[in-house]
């Protein structure tokens, strides 16, 4: 009798210190501010101070967040998964430390969505490239149309060079 | 108590994971608090090398400015200058400027400064280091800017220590421009169409430049030291109360009969042009554009994968595929010798200026020394101050042919016209006193000229010797004793000036 009461104690301690540790992994790691979309919220970690301080020295900084260009803009749905996928594979490599030494490339798929919502905004330019695109010289599996903007754009928005050292004083990363 | 043993399990399962993370979380964030670490910069750190330590590049950039060492002894090159600035220190010596490495250096060394043996003596007050050197913000904080402007320049001897650098234009803490000489903001604020307040960051990228680079004066203040006592100080004023072109400015120093000097031979009421590079600038294709200073003197350049601003503040031709090919796509060349063709038309001008002027003041002194009387000359006098002052303000902040060449232009252009007309004036009374055929001496080299203004320059040569194996050496002692001397700041400096010790002289 002694030992069920004391383990129903014991019991509801460990479900009260799961729930504590919980909230407190989640202040700790800002868990909520990732349901938003400022910009800063990338910068959470330092790995991203480079692209941060690039992009916000660019013109996308009036008009595109990092959200509005990296995650699908035409489906809730889809932008929740999206972010749900990259939100966990970065925690992932932070916490693993799988990056290090490593390159960061952005993947296949996130390819896909940048360049849609490249798309998306600047529509009428590609429009009119799309109507004169037979005049174009041909290349790859279907000959149009399928290389990346950035093939070309390759500074639109961050920059040529960009490493964690790029920009070492930038003060819109080390907000005071 | 199978339902327990379950709960505990799975929260003991959850748990440890948790931890584990929250440690993980935890040492990510400490690594990312050194990462983003603001750089901590005392308050009015004088010592550039100090910001150096955090901002290396730009540290790096601001030291080539020693590479542009050359003395270009302008008095030399235009005698006329020793006859249009008799009895005013500009006279005895005048370089064109240096790199920022050697402000403090230049200022120190020029004969205008003289050869005080003491903190009371020599010719000028201590409002001459005030562009000088980042000690002068520290300097006004710590005694008050009416205390700071009161006295002669060798008072704060011991405590300027360094020469203009990170701290005339940096917040220590946030690097952000700021504006560290309060009567720039004063001016502005007086001018209206800019308040200080206002400024963007791309107007800071100017104005840090304009809190040096501008026409000012020395106004006379009257103030009541702590001890009751009644002091005077001459605090650096900006005349940009009726606006920033050269006929408002003028009308202001009119308004209120200011006179920076007596003409040692003409003995008009004279007027100083300081250096009124911002106010030019403003009125030029690239100022109108709001193309900052330091678009142009301090690029960005790209050193292996990091791109920042150069401080080696010098001229933009030195790297042009950083500077204007940003901009205008132009060949190299052909821009390079559309900039000589200003400079050329500019210098035109100025030689004729300098020429009209140096000859009124000759003719005005041989005026007076035939018996013209006040009224003979009262509006002659006026209209040599005017065309001197015209002249100087076009030509003084060196870059205006440049920057605004139309302006520059049609400055001069006043300037030759006022000379002129006193000219013509001047023949009526020369005539007056059979002197209608009298010529100016000749004024066609530096020694002449300072002889026909009868400047005693080799015992200025002396004192100024006297002083800098004197006194300025007991200065530097003492600002090594107050922490504030910073040897690379001064690292390789070698003694370089237009003038030559009398042992060396004579040789």
């Amino acid at each position: 009798m002694e030992t069920k009461i004391m383990m129903k104690y014991v019991s509801i301690l460990s479900v009260l210190a799961a729930v504590g540790m919980f909230a407190y992994v989640g202040y700790a790691s800002n868990m909520i501010s990732y349901l938003s979309e400022d910009p800063k919220v990338c910068i959470n970690c330092h790995t991203m101070n480079t692209e941060y301080a690039t992009w916000q020295h660019s013109s996308h900084r009036e008009r595109a967040t990092c959200v509005e260009c990296h995650l699908p803009k035409e489906s809730l749905v889809d932008k929740i998964f999206a972010k749900s996928r990259d939100g966990f594979k970065h925690s992932f490599a932070m916490t693993f430390r799988t990056y290090e030494g490593e390159n960061i490339r952005i993947s296949e798929d996130a390819q896909q969505r940048i360049q849609a919502n490249c798309i998306n905004c600047h529509r009428e330019m590609v429009s009119e490239i799309t109507a004169y695109s037979k005049l174009y010289q041909k290349e790859g599996g279907n000959g149009q149309m399928d290389r990346k903007c950035w093939s070309c754009h390759r500074d639109v928005p961050h920059g040529t060079t960009r490493s964690l050292t790029t920009t070492p004083d930038n003060l819109g990363v080390k907000e005071i | 108590m199978k339902r327990s043993a379950v709960l505990t399990i799975v929260s003991v399962v959850a748990i440890v994971p948790m931890v584990l993370l929250a440690i993980s979380i935890n040492e990510n964030k400490a690594e990312q608090k050194n990462i983003n670490a603001v750089p901590q910069i005392k308050k009015f750190e004088s010592r550039s090398s100090e910001w150096g330590k955090h901002y290396q590049r730009q540290y790096d950039s601001y030291k080539q400015t020693k590479k542009s060492d050359k003395i270009d002894d302008m008095l030399k090159a235009n005698p006329a200058l020793v006859v249009l600035w008799a009895g005013y220190g500009f006279s005895k010596d005048y370089n064109a400027p240096r790199g920022h490495f050697y402000m403090l250096e230049d200022n120190i060394n020029t004969l205008r400064t003289g050869g005080p043996v003491d903190a009371m003596t020599g010719p000028m007050p201590t409002a001459c280091w005030t562009c000088k050197s980042t000690d002068v913000p520290r300097l006004i904080d710590e005694i008050g800017e009416l205390d700071y402007f009161t006295g002669k320049w060798a008072r704060h001897g011991s405590e300027i220590a360094n020469p203009v650098g990170c701290g005339d234009c940096h917040d220590n803490e946030t690097m952000k421009l700021t504006i560290t000489r309060d009567f720039l903001k004063r001016g502005l604020d007086a001018e209206g169409s800019l308040k200080a307040a206002e400024a963007t960051h791309q107007d800071m990228r100017s104005l840090v430049c304009a809190q040096c680079h501008s026409e000012y004066y020395f106004k006379k203040t009257e103030w009541t030291d702590k001890n009751g006592e009644k002091k005077t100080a001459g605090v650096v004023t900006f005349p940009w109360d009726n606006g920033f072109s050269v006929e408002a400015m003028e009308k202001y120093y009119d308004d209120i009969s200011f006179v920076d000097w007596t003409h040692k031979v003409s003995k008009t009421p004279m007027l100083k042009a300081q250096h009124p590079g911002y106010e030019i600038y403003k009125t030029g294709a690239h100022g109108l554009n709001n193309v900052a200073c330091a678009d142009c003197h301090m690029p960005y350049v790209r050193e292996g994968g990091v791109k920042y601003s150069s401080h080696n503040v010098g001229s933009p031709l030195d790297h042009m595929a950083n500077t204007c090919l940003n901009c205008h796509s132009e060949e190299e060349k052909a821009f390079k010798e559309r900039v000589a063709r200003k400079l050329e038309r500019k210098t035109e001008l100025n030689k004729t200026a300098m020429d009209v002027i140096a000859q009124a003041h000759l003719e005005a002194g041989k005026a007076w020394e035939l018996g013209a009387t006040e009224a003979d000359m009262k509006e002659i006098l006026q209209d040599i101050r005017h065309a001197q002052w015209r002249w100087d303000y076009s030509i003084a902040s060196h870059g205006s042919f440049f920057h605004a060449p139309e302006e520059t232009l049609r400055i001069l252009g006043s300037a030759i016209n006022k000379g002129q007309e006193a000219r013509v004036k001047l023949r009526a009374v020369l005539a007056k006193y059979d002197a209608g055929d009298y010529a100016a001496p000749d004024f066609s080299t530096k020694e002449k000229a300072q002889a026909v203004i009868g400047l005693p320059y080799q015992k200025l040569v002396d004192e100024k010797m006297a002083f800098l194996n004197g006194l300025r050496q007991e200065w530097v002692k003492e600002q090594m004793q107050k922490g504030l001397y910073d040897p690379s700041a001064w690292e390789g400096m070698v003694f370089n000036t237009s003038y030559k010790p009398s042992e060396v002289a004579e040789k």
